[in-house]
C-alpha cells in the first residue's frame, strides 16, 4: 500500500485512478450488506488477534483502517472472540519483517527484532492470527515457530469466504 | 480626568493579585470570573512548590479579602465582550450568565446541591467524580454561593419537572427566572489575567490517556491529592481506589513538541510540578513508595528549585533521563509497563502502578477567540503578544497583561507580573486616584473594659487537613467546658466566607468579647480573623490563634489520640491568654509620601521612573559612578531586543526626570524607622526622610576559579558570556575568523558551593552561539551542558540553535569538561553519553557561563532595613509564593538579581511590581502601625540602659532628666528585644506580657 | 569509554548529503530524548537504535553509519517518528544510507528482489505463468466447486471499474490462497480485473533505497492500470 501511495506521491507520477485498501472495501461491503457474513461456524470460539502492518495503516491511512479491520475481523469470527494487542493501530508494534529484513538475511537480528511483536501476541493468548500483509504474515509466522508459539498465522480472506452467506 | 475604575478579567491569582493591589491603591476594580467563584487553577492545587505550602491554605485568605473588598466589585459567571475608547476612558461590555440562585438569599447551606437529584461530571476537579446540577466548586469558594448548571438542570432545561432545590432551599434564593445581564462599565484601563488551559493529552495514543485507566495528568494527580478533591485527599488511583505504591511521571507531554501538539515551546513550571507531586505523594503515602520521574533536561530553574531537586534525590525519587514512547498494559490488575532506554542506549522495563503525565501549559480558546475581539496581537504560540521591555503591556495601549496567558510561567512570576500590570493600569490613572471608591467603615468599637470575659471558640476542620488527625468535635466540646468560654463550634474551613460572615453574627448574638481560632498559622490567617473582630464591632486585639494543624495534625498524624489532647492543650492556653488581653488603640503613622530605591541598575532605574510618574518623589542611590548596572554589559535580548539603546533612554529619561533624585557613588550609612516613616543617611551626609524602599542591590557575575576556572585568565582564547557581549556591543570583528567555538554551561552553578541554577546562563550562552553562528555559518559551535534551560519559550532559542547545526554535548559532575593548552591553543575533552564515548575539541573560543552571585552589599542594606537574606545571601522575600517582591518589613521591597537570577525582562517586570506595592503605600496618608507596643513602668526603670542597646529600631531612648527610658510608640514593632533585655522587670508588651504568658504556660500544664 | 572521536574539526558529509536529499530530515532537530529508541523493536540490535543512529551523524561519524547491518533491521516502520516530539523520520534517513551502500554489498535476496521486480515481478515468475496460473486454478475451482461454478478471475478487463494487485507469491508458491479474494469479490458482484504485467502487489524495491528503481516500478503499474481504465486500484494489503 505504502510502495504504491508513497511513490505516487513522492516521485508525482501521474495516474487516473484512486487507490484504496481491500481492507477498507471490506468493511463498506458488509455495512453496506454486499458482503454478506454470518461468525456462527465459530462454535468453538476460536480465539483471533492481529497484526497492524505498519505501511498500511501508520504509513497510509492510519486508524480508520485498522478500526475497518477490527470491524471486519468481529463481523467474521464473532466480537467476543476477538482480542485486540497493545500497542495496537497506529501505534503498533513493526513485526520486523517489513522494510526487506526477510529477504536482507540478518535472521538473528529479524528475530531479535521480533521478540516484541512476539510477545505481544503470545500475551493476547489467541489461536489464530490474522496478518492482511504479505511481510507480516512471513514474518509472524516465523517468529510464532521460532520462539514456539502456539498460534495459526493466516491471511484474513479465507474466514471472510468461511463466514460467506451467498 | 481618567476614570478612577479598573477592569480585572480573569479571577485566577494574577487577576485576584491585580485586583487587590489596585483597590488598595485607591481605584474601583471590576473583577470579571468566567466561573462561578474566584481562586482559578491555584485554587485546585493541593500543595505549592518549593514550600509545600498548602495552596488553598495560603490562597484563601487574598480571596476572602478580595470577596470583602469595598473597593472590589465581583462579576461571576461573565465574560468581556467588547471593549471601546482609549486609555482613561473606556467603555467595556461584561455579559453576566444567570447563576439561578439569588446570592444575597443564598446562606451557602448546600440543601439544594443534596436535594439535587442530577449528577453530572465535576469539571472542578477534571471530570473525576460527580457534581450536581445545583453546585459549589470547592468549599473556600469566593462568593461562598451555590449555582445552578443551566445545561444540566432537569427544570431549567423543562421547566415544570424538578425544582427540588427550591422547595428545599430555606432563604428562598432559588430564582429559576434568573436572566443574563450586559453590564456596561467605564473604565479607565484593564489588566488581562486569563490564564492557561491544561494541554489535553487525549490526542496522543501512544500515551494510553483516557484508554487506561491509571494514566492521569498532574492537575487530575492535583485533585487526587487535594483534600477537597474527589477522594478527600487519600491517594488512591483511578481502576481500583487502591494506594498507588510506583508511580511514574512524564514530563513535556504537549510541550517542546512541534510533531504531535505542535507547542514547541516549555511549559516552565511542570518539572517542579511533577517533584512537587513525587515528594507530596511520598507524604501521603502510607508506608513504600516509590516514585519515578522520565524527563529531558530538568528544569528547576526558580529560587529554591534546584535545592528541591537535590534533597528530593536524596530522599529517594528516581530521574531517569528518558522519554517514554508508549505506556502499555502491564497486566489485567491496572498496572502499567513503560519500556525505555537509559542514555547510553541500554533498554530497560519497569512497571507502575499509576503513570502521570506531565502536561503543558497552552492558550485556551475562549482567549484567542476574546484577543481577536479586543484586537490584541497574539504570539506564534498564541500567547497575548507583550514586549520585552515592557512586559505587561499589550499591542493596545491601555491594555496590560499578566500571569500565564502572556507565557507558561509559576505562580510567584504571575504574582509579580500582576502586580506589575496593576502598577502599569493605576499609573495612567494616577490623577483619578480615590475618585471612584468608597471609604471602609466599621461599626462603633464596644467598649468591653468593664464586661466579664466570654469567650467565643471556633475549632477548624482545614478539610481533613486537621480532622483526619485530630478530633474536632472532641475538641469543641471541650472548650466549651474551659472557664469564661461561653460559645465553642466547629467548621469545615473557618476562613471561608459563609464561616466569616457567620462568625460576626455569632460574636454580636453571643456578646462575645474575646475570640479563640483553633485552626492554622496566624502568619496567614491572623489578619483574616482580626478583621472580622472589628467587622462585629470588637477590638482586633481580643483575639488569639491556636496553631492545631502546623504544629499538631501535620506532625502528629499517627497519633490522633495524643494530637487531640495537644489540641485541647493548645487551645487551652489560647483560651488563658485571651482571657487577659485587653482592647487597645490603633496607632497610625503619616506617610512621607517619597520613596529610596537603592540600586542603579535596569530594577532600580524602572522602579524609580514607576513611582516618580506617579509624582511620587524618588532618590536613587547607586554606590557605582554610573547608572545602568549589568545592563552596561549586555548586547541583546533572547529575542534579539538590542538593551544599550534601551538602557541609553532609561538613563537619560531617570538623569531627566524633575521627581528622581540620582545619587552616584553614594551608600546607605544608616537608616531607621519603619513603614511610612523611614529615616535614612546617606555616605554623603544626606538625611532622607521617606515612607518606603525599594531594594534593587544587583548580582554579580562569578569569575571562575578552581575545578571551574578551565584556564580563565591564562589562556586569551577563554571568556565570560558578558565578556563576549561587550565584544559584540563594541561590534567586534574577532568571530569572522573563529573555527571552532565551545560554550560550557553552568560553570559554578548547581555545585555545593553555589547550589542555585542561575536561570540566565543557558539562554544567553544559546543566544550568544546563535549570534555567532549568524555572524559566521561556518563556525562550529559546541555547547557543553547539564541540562538545557530555556524555559517558556526561549526553548524556541534551543530550537533555533540546534537548527543551526550548534551541537549540545551533555556533562555531568562525574565527567566536567577537561579543559588543556598546547602552545596556546586550547584542547576540550568532553564525554558524549549518547554514544559513549570522548570527544576532543580544539576551539579558538571557549566561553563559559558563569553564575550569578549575590551582591555582599546586599546584606548589608538588608540589615539597615530589617529585612532577610537566605543562606546564598540573596535577599529573602516575605514569602516565597504569593508576596514575591515583599520583605518581611513592611514598606521595604525588592527587585532584580539580589532576590535571584533572571533575564532583563523579568527584573523589569518585578521592578514594576515593586513599585506597585510601594505604591499602595504612597497613596495612602497614614498607614496602621503596631499597637501592641512596649512601655515601660517608671517606677521600676533603673535606667540601666540597656533597652536602648538592643532596640533594633531606635524606638527606645532615655529620658536623662528622670533617668528612665521612654519608647516612641511609633517606631516600636513590638518585637519584645527589651522586654526580654530589661532586668528590673520594667519593660512589658501590651496583651503579650507576663500577665498573658504566664496564664498560658500555667494552663498547659492544667 | 571506548572510542575517542577528535571532532577539531567537524565534519558530517553524509549528514549533509542526507539533508540535501530529503530538505525535511531536520536531523539536527534531535533532542536525544531517546524517545525513539524507546519505542524501537530494533534498538539494541548490532549496538545500534534511532537516536545513535542520529548522533552517529551530528558528530560525524560516517563509517559507522555506512557499515552498520542495523539498517537492515529498521524496516522503516516510521514508529519513531509517530511520536518523535521533533517528528525526525529515521527511516526516511536509513532509506537514503541504504541506497548509498554500493549494490554489490548490498544483501543479495534483497538486491534480488527488487531487480527482479523491475523485470516484472518480485519472485521472478514469468507473466505468462502467472496467466496460466489464474486460469487453471479458476478451472480446478469450476470442477470441484459446483457453487462456485461461475466463479471469474478477469485478465486484462479493459473498462473495469476495479484493477486489482496480486502478491507473486500465491502464484508462484501457493496458488490456491488467490481463491478467497476471487469469492469475496465474486459474491459482492463488482467488476474488477488483474493485469498480465505490472500485477505484482509488493515492491521491493521500496527497500534498498534507490529511488529510481522505486519510481519506475510504479510508473510502470500505474501507467499499466490506467492503460485498463480502471478507476480504483484496489491493494490486497
Amino acid at each position: 500500500m505504502y510502495a504504491t501511495l508513497e511513490g505516487l506521491r513522492r516521485f508525482d507520477i501521474p495516474h487516473k485512478f484512486e487507490v484504496v485498501s481491500i481492507i477498507s472495501l471490506y468493511a463498506q461491503w458488509i455495512r453496506e450488506g454486499r458482503l454478506k457474513v454470518d461468525p456462527a461456524w465459530n462454535t468453538e470460539g476460536l480465539k483471533f488477534s492481529v497484526q497492524d502492518p505498519c505501511k498500511l495503516v501508520r504509513q497510509s491511512l492510519g486508524d480508520p483502517v485498522a478500526d475497518d479491520l477490527r470491524f471486519v475481523i468481529k463481523s467474521v469470527v464473532g466480537e467476543e472472540n476477538f482480542i485486540d494487542v497493545w500497542p495496537n493501530k497506529s501505534n503498533n508494534y513493526c513485526c520486523g519483517g517489513g522494510g526487506g529484513a526477510l529477504q536482507a538475511g540478518f535472521v538473528d537480528n529479524r528475530r531479535q527484532h521480533g521478540k516484541t511483536k512476539f510477545d505481544q501476541l503470545q500475551d493476547t493468548g489467541a489461536d489464530v492470527v490474522i496478518t492482511p500483509c504479505h511481510n507480516c504474515h512471513t514474518q509472524v509466522k516465523d517468529i510464532c515457530d521460532h520462539f514456539g508459539g502456539k498460534w495459526q498465522t493466516t491471511h484474513l480472506w479465507g474466514w471472510i469466504v468461511k463466514a460467506l452467506q451467498r | 480626568m481618567p476614570k478612577g475604575s479598573v477592569l480585572v478579567v480573569g479571577g485566577g491569582i494574577a487577576g485576584v493579585q491585580a485586583a487587590l493591589d489596585l483597590a488598595d491603591s485607591g481605584f474601583l476594580v471590576h473583577l470579571v470570573e468566567k466561573t462561578t467563584a474566584i481562586g482559578g487553577r491555584m485554587s485546585q492545587l493541593d500543595k505549592t512548590f518549593p514550600t509545600n505550602d498548602c495552596s488553598a491554605c495560603i490562597l484563601s485568605p487574598k480571596l476572602v479579602e478580595c470577596g470583602r473588598h469595598l473597593n472590589i466589585n465581583l462579576l461571576t459567571l461573565s465574560d468581556l465582550v467588547s471593549l471601546e475608547g482609549e486609555p482613561g476612558n473606556f467603555k467595556a461590555v461584561v455579559h453576566q450568565r444567570p447563576r439561578y440562585v439569588d446570592p444575597t438569599k443564598c446562606i451557602a447551606c448546600g440543601l439544594c446541591a443534596e436535594k439535587c437529584p442530577k449528577k453530572v461530571d465535576n469539571e472542578y476537579n477534571l471530570g473525576i467524580g460527580k457534581r450536581k446540577a445545583a453546585y459549589l466548586s470547592f468549599p473556600q469558594a469566593v462568593p461562598l454561593k451555590y449555582a445552578i448548571d443551566p445545561d444540566n438542570c432537569i427544570w431549567l432545561k423543562k421547566p415544570g419537572r424538578c425544582g427540588a432545590c427550591a422547595k428545599v432551599c430555606p432563604a428562598g434564593a432559588i430564582n429559576f427566572d434568573d436572566k443574563a445581564v450586559d453590564h456596561e462599565l467605564e473604565v479607565g484601563s484593564v489588566v488581562l489575567a486569563l490564564g492557561f488551559s491544561p494541554y489535553d493529552p487525549s490526542e496522543l495514543d501512544f500515551t494510553g490517556y483516557g484508554r487506561l485507566a491509571n494514566v492521569i495528568t498532574t492537575m487530575e494527580f492535583e485533585r487526587y491529592l487535594s483534600p477537597s478533591g474527589p477522594c478527600m485527599g487519600h491517594m488512591e488511583r483511578p481502576s481500583d481506589g487502591k494506594e498507588p505504591k510506583r508511580v511514574a511521571w512524564l514530563q513535556c507531554v504537549g510541550s517542546r513538541d512541534i510533531n504531535r501538539s505542535c507547542h514547541p515551546y516549555c511549559s516552565s513550571v511542570c518539572c517542579m510540578f511533577a517533584i512537587k507531586q513525587a515528594v507530596i505523594a511520598k507524604e501521603h503515602a502510607h508506608g513504600e513508595f516509590a516514585p519515578s520521574i522520565f524527563f529531558m533536561d530538568m528544569r528547576t530553574h526558580g529560587k529554591g528549585f534546584e535545592e528541591y531537586y537535590n534533597r528530593a534525590r536524596e530522599n529517594g525519587v528516581s530521574f531517569h533521563r528518558a522519554r517514554v514512547h508508549s505506556i502499555l498494559p502491564a497486566d489485567d490488575e491496572g498496572n502499567l509497563r513503560l519500556r525505555y532506554v537509559n542514555e547510553q542506549g541500554g533498554i530497560e522495563f519497569a512497571e507502575f502502578d499509576m503513570v502521570i503525565l506531565s502536561t503543558g501549559l497552552e492558550v485556551d480558546k475562549n482567549t484567542i477567540k476574546l484577543a481577536e475581539r479586543l484586537n490584541l496581537e497574539l504570539d506564534e504560540d498564541n500567547f497575548i503578544k507583550t514586549d520585552v521591555f515592557n512586559p505587561v503591556a499589550t499591542s493596545r495601549p491601555g491594555v496590560f497583561v499578566c500571569g500565564a496567558v502572556a507565557e507558561p510561567k509559576d505562580i510567584p512570576q504571575s504574582v509579580m507580573e500582576a502586580s506589575a500590570a496593576a502598577l502599569e493600569a493605576g499609573s495612567i490613572l494616577a490623577p483619578a486616584r480615590w475618585s471612584a471608591t468608597a471609604v471602609k467603615e466599621y461599626p462603633l468599637e464596644r467598649d468591653i473594659h468593664a464586661e466579664p470575659p466570654r469567650i467565643g471558640v471556633f475549632v477548624c476542620h482545614c478539610g481533613i487537613n486537621i480532622a483526619s488527625v485530630v478530633d474536632v468535635k472532641a475538641v469543641t466540646e471541650y472548650a466549651r467546658t474551659l472557664p469564661d468560654v461561653v460559645f465553642s463550634q466547629d467548621n469545615l474551613f473557618t476562613c471561608s466566607q459563609d464561616t466569616i460572615d457567620q462568625m460576626v453574627n455569632t460574636i454580636k448574638e453571643q456578646n462575645l468579647n474575646r475570640v479563640v481560632v483553633s485552626s492554622c498559622s496566624p502568619r496567614t490567617h491572623e489578619p483574616l480573623f482580626q478583621e472580622t473582630l472589628r467587622d462585629a464591632g470588637l477590638n482586633k486585639y481580643v483575639f488569639e490563634m491556636a496553631n492545631i494543624r502546623d504544629q499538631d495534625s501535620w506532625v502528629h498524624k499517627n497519633e490522633p489520640e495524643a494530637a487531640t489532647v495537644k489540641a485541647m492543650d493548645l487551645t487551652r492556653m489560647a483560651v488563658a491568654r485571651v482571657r487577659g488581653e485587653e482592647a487597645l488603640p490603633y496607632h497610625t503613622v503619616k506617610v512621607d509620601k517619597s520613596a529610596v530605591v537603592i540600586g542603579g541598575g535596569i530594577g532600580g532605574m524602572t522602579a524609580a521612573l514607576s513611582l516618580a510618574e506617579q509624582n511620587f518623589p524618588v532618590t536613587l542611590v547607586e554606590k557605582s559612578a554610573q547608572l545602568g548596572g549589568n545592563a552596561n554589559n549586555l548586547f541583546r535580548t533572547w529575542q534579539d531586543d538590542k538593551v544599550q539603546p534601551y538602557l541609553a533612554e532609561t538613563i537619560a529619561k531617570v538623569n531627566n526626570h524633575p521627581r528622581i533624585d540620582v545619587q552616584l557613588s553614594c551608600e546607605i550609612t544608616e537608616a531607621g524607622g519603619s513603614v511610612g516613616k523611614f529615616t535614612t543617611t546617606l555616605s554623603n551626609g544626606q538625611n532622607l526622610q521617606h515612607g518606603v524602599a525599594v531594594v534593587a542591590v544587583g548580582g554579580k557575575a562569578y569569575s571562575p576559579e578552581g575545578d571551574w576556572q578551565f584556564l580563565y585568565g591564562q589562556n586569551d582564547k577563554v571568556h565570560t558570556l558578558l565578556e563576549i557581549d561587550r565584544m559584540l556591543i563594541d561590534e567586534s570583528e574577532d568571530f569572522k575568523a573563529t573555527g571552532q567555538a565551545v560554550f560550557i554551561h553552568c560553570v559554578g552553578s548547581r555545585i555545593p558551593e553555589r547550589p542555585w541554577c542561575s536561570r540566565v546562563c543557558c539562554t544567553h550562552a544559546i543566544d550568544q552561539a546563535v549570534k555567532l553562528k549568524e555572524m559566521n555559518p561556518d563556525m562550529d559551535i559546541f555547547m557543553l551542558y547539564r541540562d538545557i534551560r530555556t524555559y517558556g519559550q526561549r526553548e524556541r532559542l534551543y530550537q533555533k540553535a540546534r537548527a543551526l547545526g550548534i551541537i549540545f554535548v551533555r556533562y555531568d559532575l562525574d565527567h566536567i569538561p577537561a579543559v588543556s593548552e598546547d602552545s596556546g591553543q586550547l584542547i576540550i575533552k568532553t564525554h558524549d553519553p549518547i554514544v559513549d564515548a570522548e570527544i576532543t575539541l580544539q576551539p579558538d573560543l571557549l566561553v563559559l557561563a558563569t553564575a550569578i552571585e549575590p551582591q555582599a552589599t546586599g546584606s548589608s542594606v538588608a540589615k539597615f532595613f530589617k529585612c532577610a537574606i537566605d543562606a546564598h545571601g540573596f535577599l529573602l522575600e516575605a514569602h516565597m509564593k504569593l508576596r514575591p517582591v515583599d520583605f518581611a518589613t513592611d514598606g521595604v521591597y525588592l527587585a532584580g538579581l539580589c532576590h535571584y537570577p533572571k533575564p532583563l525582562e523579568e527584573t523589569i517586570a518585578q521592578a514594576k511590581a515593586a513599585a506597585a506595592r510601594a505604591t499602595i503605600v504612597l497613596s495612602l496618608d497614614e498607614v496602621p502601625a503596631e499597637s501592641i507596643t512596649a512601655q515601660v513602668d517608671p517606677a521600676k526603670c533603673v535606667g540601666c540602659g540597656v533597652c536602648v542597646e538592643v532596640c533594633a529600631y531606635n524606638a527606645v531612648s532615655m529620658d536623662e532628666d528622670k533617668n528612665i527610658s521612654l519608647v516612641n510608640a511609633d517606631l516600636c514593632k513590638g518585637c519584645g528585644a527589651c522586654v526580654a533585655g530589661c532586668r528590673s522587670d520594667a519593660l512589658t508588651l501590651q496583651n503579650i506580657g507576663n500577665e498573658q504568658i504566664m496564664a498560658a504556660v500555667e494552663a498547659a500544664f492544667d | 569509554m571506548s572510542e575517542n572521536y577528535n571532532l577539531s574539526k567537524l565534519r558530517t558529509r553524509l549528514k549533509k548529503q542526507i539533508e540535501q536529499a530529503v530538505p525535511e530530515a531536520r536531523i539536527d532537530y534531535c533532542l536525544t530524548c531517546g524517545l525513539c529508541a524507546s519505542g524501537c523493536p530494533a534498538s539494541g540490535i548490532e549496538d545500534m537504535d534511532p537516536r545513535k543512529f542520529l548522533r552517529y551523524l551530528v558528530l560525524g561519524q560516517d563509517d559507522i553509519i555506512l557499515q552498520t547491518n542495523w539498517i537492515y533491521s529498521c524496516s522503516l516502520c516510521q514508529r519513531c517518528k509517530y511520536a518523535c516530539p521533533m517528528g525526525i523520520d529515521v527511516g526516511r534517513l536509513v532509506y537514503e544510507v541504504k541506497g548509498m551502500r554500493p549494490v554489490e554489498d548490498r544483501p543479495k535476496n534483497l538486491q534480488k528482489s527488487c531487480d527482479l521486480q523491475k523485470a516484472g515481478n518480485s519472485t521472478g515468475i514469468p507473466n505468462d505463468d502467472f496467466v496460466w496460473v489464474v486460469g487453471d486454478i479458476l478451472e480446478e475451482i469450476h470442477e470441484t466447486e459446483p457453487e462456485w461454478s461461475d466463479l471469474k478471475a478477469p485478465m486484462d478487463k479493459v473498462g473495469a471499474k476495479f484493477y486489482l494487485n496480486q502478491n507473486a507469491k500465491e502464484p508462484t508458491v501457493e496458488p490456491e490462497e488467490m481463491v478467497p479474494l476471487w469469492k469475496i469479490l465474486h459474491a459482492v458482484g463488482i467488476d474488477w480485473t488483474y493485469s498480465s504485467k505490472w500485477w505484482d502487489g509488493a515492491n521491493y524495491c521500496l527497500f534498498t533505497g534507490d529511488p529510481e528503481d522505486w519510481e519506475l516500478t510504479t510508473r510502470l503499474q500505474a501507467e499499466t492500470v490506467d492503460d485498463l481504465g480502471c478507476t480504483t486500484y484496489i491493494n490486497t494489503e
